[in-house]
């Protein structure tokens, strides 16, 4: 158990020697092709590199960049690998090789852990050179969920956050906008979605924060996947849009029964997607649509929809069945794939659309088995060990869970995208959101991320510490990693490598 | 020689001169040298308008030294204060934090074009552009629809160039009106900012137009703060708190016209400063190798607070509370099993001392890294058993008839004397005033801290300055005080009105480390940092906290938005989530 590699999450191979090599900080990014991304990452990863001032000098005072392709827009299967060297002496630049930006950036992200301000020399050090460093991610998809409807989660909040997400190589920000207890998205379709259903005047998102949210995660190579969770879960549509709800007393889930609630969500997906695949505001080609927890009594119970049940012949789950489909449509039109909770498949299994992809949560499920033998492909969040909302599961209990527990090794390659911690919003808000996810999603970042065998919490544990430590130092409220309830406060004095 | 220092070196001899002669000497070579200091240090700078002669301080009464500090400061007769118009209702007016001291409004709603929108001064200045850029993007955080009636402000500002110190003026005005450019005039910077800063909080997007809007315009306010030091406690050695954690904390502080931070930078429980002149401080001092701010991370610091208005004003407790200086430097404590108070019978711990201010300061009022003319001392909790059960230091004791509350004094003293060396106004915790009293030089500034004290009263009726910072109410590490408990309390309390504009200079929230780093520092600070500041800064009849809940709910939803991790109003214990889903308002 020490700190090596001092690296988070650990790569997939690498070599490295025993000489301590000096870098200076008056240090140039050279890059094969000319980008404004790299350009602005180029700055961003100066001040991270560089915390202090420091002595002048250095053997290392350079970073030759050689990049494939620069103007590949980020998806799913974006490439993210590189390789990085960082010699022994000053006879060689430390080289990076990538195949996007994407990649640029996991490998300055690497960098930037690997040098590190000697205060008593006052001068930058990386230490065992030569480093040769080849990576890339286990997993595609490597989400944090966040929640704005519980609580409002204001734009600068996202965007600390998306800072975070890149330290851990995090990629995916599965944006659960609405829900049931507010709606704070201002649809320029569906005005009054936001005028009436959230909770104040301020707790709103414009059109244009979220396309500045987007570009602000697109810029650090992190996808914004937009959660509409539909039938259910969607009681706060209804002050604006009573229409579309079962009735005044019992709001949930959506009404089956007219073409407004088609239309509203047809206009809604299009504020974000433009409607064509890769495009609008929200340019991911994953849309999620939710599905769980769809509690069908209102429908039974509004007299209305019971009837049109009744004529189109229904029962009350394929009705659900019914629902979820036409939702998926509208999403198809828009050039999306679709991702929904689990239920969906619990429910409908092989009647759905096979480029439906599965999201894995209820407690000790086994739907990824299932479902990638079946041939769809899943997301693994399984509440009870994934669920940053539990406080009392530690990043230990995290780090030892495995996507792939009981499926074929090709299946796993190809069919399990990944997953991620999610972080339900009942009780987090600005002033607990990055102590309550860190430092526990670092844990789930090294299991997307790294080799499968890396599974060993004691060989993790001064890594994690010091992972902690580098959070804090870059402003991240990450919480002791020692803690047995998420989000506590340090027991008493002490370094941050020791709580 | 300075006279005050006689005192010490006849008591030493007063007991049959049982003292040895080489002791003697050195004490006499150390007090001409640091009256040298003292001397050179006056042709260079001007004294703190403060300290007295010794002839004044001899030949004066307490209370003529307060009317001297009065006249020599220029202070006329105190104001009637303005009676600022208080919200009946407990509603959302003034839409500003703190409360300002004089303002007046109507009922119309313009717009601010954000596109194109100017900040223009008669002058230029780097400092003035450099807030001009972030205001700018405080202003307007989101995209909006094009328009808006107001498109400029222009900052008058009087004086470019004060140093930023206690009591330069922060006053200002601003005016809003209903077309045209907004105005603000401000006697410096500083007052230019909190200017801007209140203006930040009337600019509101309206999600429904997506266009900016001041409600209530026009406004016309006059604003200064009713203290002159508002600080918080920053404690860096319980828990190391970075560079970047300490920025983020400069920046949430502007936006309650917060103008101080107190470093409480070392402790018994760790020394993370790497101090150039005595390296092994931080070295061996420091909770980790990581865990450390150079002398260029605190020229940092200052350097950012400075550019926001905030001042630093760095803590070296002493002699207690230094159990983490003997790991580089054990000749400076008593012994490696009992290592505090720091060790008074060896000019190493005053040469180090001496060293350790120098870095600070460079020598001379103004000048150094930190540039601040208040220097804090600590002087609390000093407990003299590690003196006493040290044989040589024993020895020493009794070989110059000290007793271990004499050699408190002695050591405070000298201490002070080395930090006055060096141009600083010397604060101390309020355990030198319980024990010293007015034998303390007159411009040492005492902080009240303990527990229901109330010797502020007594203090400034000595003519001595206060800060106020009570256990119990202003504790920011005391997690069931509510932000209304702190919002009650009043600094003047007992004290007379001359005095308390004059000797109070203010106080502040104390964030002790224990149990704090960065992952809950802002949410254990917020919001209750801002009832303080609200008290602070505001006429003192702003006073009543369910008058103020729903600014102070609006102010935490503020501070939200721009990332600031307050938590919620409503909480019993401080730093809890909020209890379930819910908006900002009501949480």
């Amino acid at each position: 158990a020490s700190n090596y590699p001092p690296i988070w999450p650990y790569p997939q191979s690498f070599t490295n020697g025993s000489t301590t090599v000096s870098v200076d900080p008056n240090f140039k990014f050279a890059a094969s092709m000319q980008s404004d991304d790299l350009d602005a990452a180029f700055k961003r990863f100066d001040a991270l590199f560089f915390p202090h001032r420091a002595n002048n000098g250095g053997v290392l005072n350079n970073v030759a960049i050689m990049v494939q392709n620069v103007t590949e827009q980020l998806q799913l299967y974006s490439d993210e690998s590189y390789t990085l060297y960082i010699p022994a002496d000053g006879t060689a630049a430390i080289s990076i090789t990538a195949q996007t930006v994407f990649g640029v950036y996991n490998a300055l992200q690497t960098l930037s852990q690997l040098i590190v301000f000697d205060f008593n020399t006052q001068t930058y050090q990386v230490s065992l050179a030569p480093w040769r460093i080849t990576d890339f991610p286990r997993f595609k998809h490597r989400e944090v969920l966040l929640d704005s409807s519980r609580h409002f989660e204001p734009v600068q909040t996202i965007k600390n956050l998306i800072d975070s997400l890149t330290y851990a190589k995090i990629n995916v920000i599965h944006w659960h906008i609405v829900d049931s207890q507010s709606f704070p998205f201002d649809s320029p379709t569906y005005p009054l979605l936001g005028q009436k259903g959230s909770y104040s005047p301020q707790e709103r998102y414009s059109m244009d924060d979220v396309a500045d949210v987007v570009e602000y995660a697109r810029q650090r190579g992190v996808r914004i996947m937009i959660e509409i969770d539909n039938p259910g879960h969607a009681a706060s549509w209804c002050p604006g849009y009573p229409d579309v709800c079962p009735s005044t007393t019992c709001l949930q889930p959506l009404n089956p029964a007219t073409n407004a609630t088609f239309d509203l969500m047809a206009g809604l997906f299009r504020d974000f997607t433009g409607g064509v695949r890769g495009g609008g505001v929200v340019f991911d080609n994953m849309f999620h649509l939710g599905g769980d927890e769809v509690d069908t009594s209102c429908w039974t119970n509004t007299p209305a929809i019971a009837s049109w049940m009744k004529q189109q012949g229904f029962t009350a789950d394929q009705t659900y069945e019914y629902f979820v489909k036409r939702a998926q449509a509208i999403t198809h039109a828009q050039g999306r794939d679709v991702v929904g909770w689990e239920e969906i498949w619990n429910h409908f299994g092989t009647q759905l659309d096979k480029s439906t992809i599965i999201h894995q949560w209820l407690p000790g499920s086994k739907v990824a088995v299932a479902a990638t033998a079946a041939g769809y492909r899943v997301l693994w969040s399984t509440d009870g060990v994934w669920y940053l909302d539990g406080l009392q599961v530690t990043w230990e209990t995290m780090y030892v869970q495995e996507p792939c527990v009981g499926i074929p090794d090709n299946l796993c390659n190809t069919l399990v995208l990944g997953g991620g911690g999610e972080m339900w919003g009942e009780t987090v808000d600005t002033s607990d959101i990055q102590s309550t996810i860190w430092p526990r999603l670092a844990a789930i970042g090294e299991r997307l991320w790294s080799p499968r065998t890396v599974t060993s919490t004691d060989a993790a544990h001064v890594r994690m510490a010091n992972f902690r430590c580098l959070l804090n130092r870059r402003g991240v409220a990450a919480a002791p990693i020692n803690n047995p309830t998420a989000r506590s406060a340090p027991p008493g004095p002490g370094s941050c490598l020791d709580q | 020689i300075n006279a005050e220092y006689m005192g010490i070196v006849e008591l030493a001899c007063a007991d049959g001169c049982a003292v040895s002669m080489k002791l003697l000497l050195v004490v006499l070579f150390s007090l001409i040298a640091l009256s040298d200091a003292r001397r050179h240090r006056r042709a260079r700078a001007a004294p703190s308008p403060y300290r007295f002669s010794e002839e004044e301080l001899q030949q004066t009464s307490h209370e003529d030294l307060v009317d001297i500090l009065l006249h020599r400061n220029g202070i006329p007769a105190p104001e009637t204060p303005e009676e600022p118009a208080i919200a009946a209702a407990a509603d959302n007016y003034p839409p500003i934090w703190p409360y300002p001291a004089k303002f007046s409004n109507g009922t119309a709603s313009v717009t601010v074009n954000p596109t194109g929108f100017k900040f223009t001064a008669p002058e230029s200045d780097r400092d003035l552009r450099a807030a001009f850029e972030r205001f700018e993007r405080l202003f307007f955080p989101h995209r909006a629809a094009a328009g808006g009636t107001i498109s400029a402000v222009q900052v008058t500002v009087s004086a470019f160039n004060v140093q930023l110190q206690l009591g330069i003026d922060e006053s200002y005005t601003l005016d809003v009106p209903m077309q045209g450019p907004i105005r603000i005039s401000a006697g410096t910077v500083y007052g230019a900012y909190h200017a801007l800063q209140t203006l930040s909080q009337l600019i509101v997007f309206n999600f429904d137009t997506q266009l900016y809007t001041i409600a209530l315009a026009p406004w016309h306010i006059e604003d200064r703060p009713r203290f002159t030091h508002r600080e918080v406690l920053l404690d860096s050695s319980r828990h190391f708190e970075p560079v970047q954690t300490i920025m983020n904390l400069i920046d949430s502080l502007t936006y309650a016209k917060v103008n101080v931070i107190h470093w409480h930078i070392v402790d018994s429980q760790s020394f993370p400063f790497d101090s150039p002149s005595y390296p092994l401080l931080g070295k061996m001092g420091s909770w980790s190798a990581q865990e450390r701010y150079t002398i260029f991370d605190v020229q940092d610091v200052v350097e950012y607070a400075r550019e926001r208005g905030v001042r630093i004003m760095i803590e070296i407790d002493n002699p207690g509370h230094a159990g983490s200086w003997c790991k580089g430097y054990p000749d400076v404590c008593p012994s490696v099993q009992c290592p505090e108070p720091l060790n008074p019978a060896t000019n190493a711990t005053f040469d180090l001392i001496d060293g350790l201010f120098r870095d600070f300061t460079g020598g001379a009022r103004g000048g150094g890294v930190v540039f601040e003319n208040l220097m804090h001392l600590g002087g609390d909790e000093v407990d003299t058993s590690c003196w006493s059960s040290t044989p040589a230091i024993a020895q020493w004791m009794k070989d110059n008839s000290l007793t271990p509350d004499l050699t408190y004094e002695y050591f405070v003293r000298r201490s002070q004397a080395i930090a006055h060396a060096q141009g600083r106004d010397v604060v101390g915790w309020e355990e030198i005033w319980n024990h010293f009293g007015t034998q303390l030089d007159k411009s040492t500034i005492i902080q009240q801290w303990l527990g229901g004290s109330t010797i502020a009263q007594n203090a400034t009726a000595h003519g001595y300055r206060v800060l106020w910072s009570t256990d119990g109410v202003w504790y920011l590490d005391g997690l069931t005080t509510t932000w209304a408990t702190m919002y009650s309390q009043e600094p003047c309390t007992g004290i007379p009105d001359n005095l308390c504009d004059m000797l109070v200079l203010g106080g502040g929230g104390e964030m002790w480390g224990e149990t704090v780093d960065t992952s809950d520092i802002q949410q254990t600070i917020w919001p209750r940092l801002a009832a303080i500041a609200e008290r602070l800064w505001s006429p003192r009849i702003v006073k009543d906290a369910t008058a103020a809940r729903m600014r102070m709910a609006n102010f935490r939803c503020l501070l939200n938005r721009r990332g600031v991790a307050a938590a919620p109003v409503n909480n019993a214990v401080a730093r809890s989530a909020p209890f379930g889903p819910g908006s900002c308002l009501f949480n």
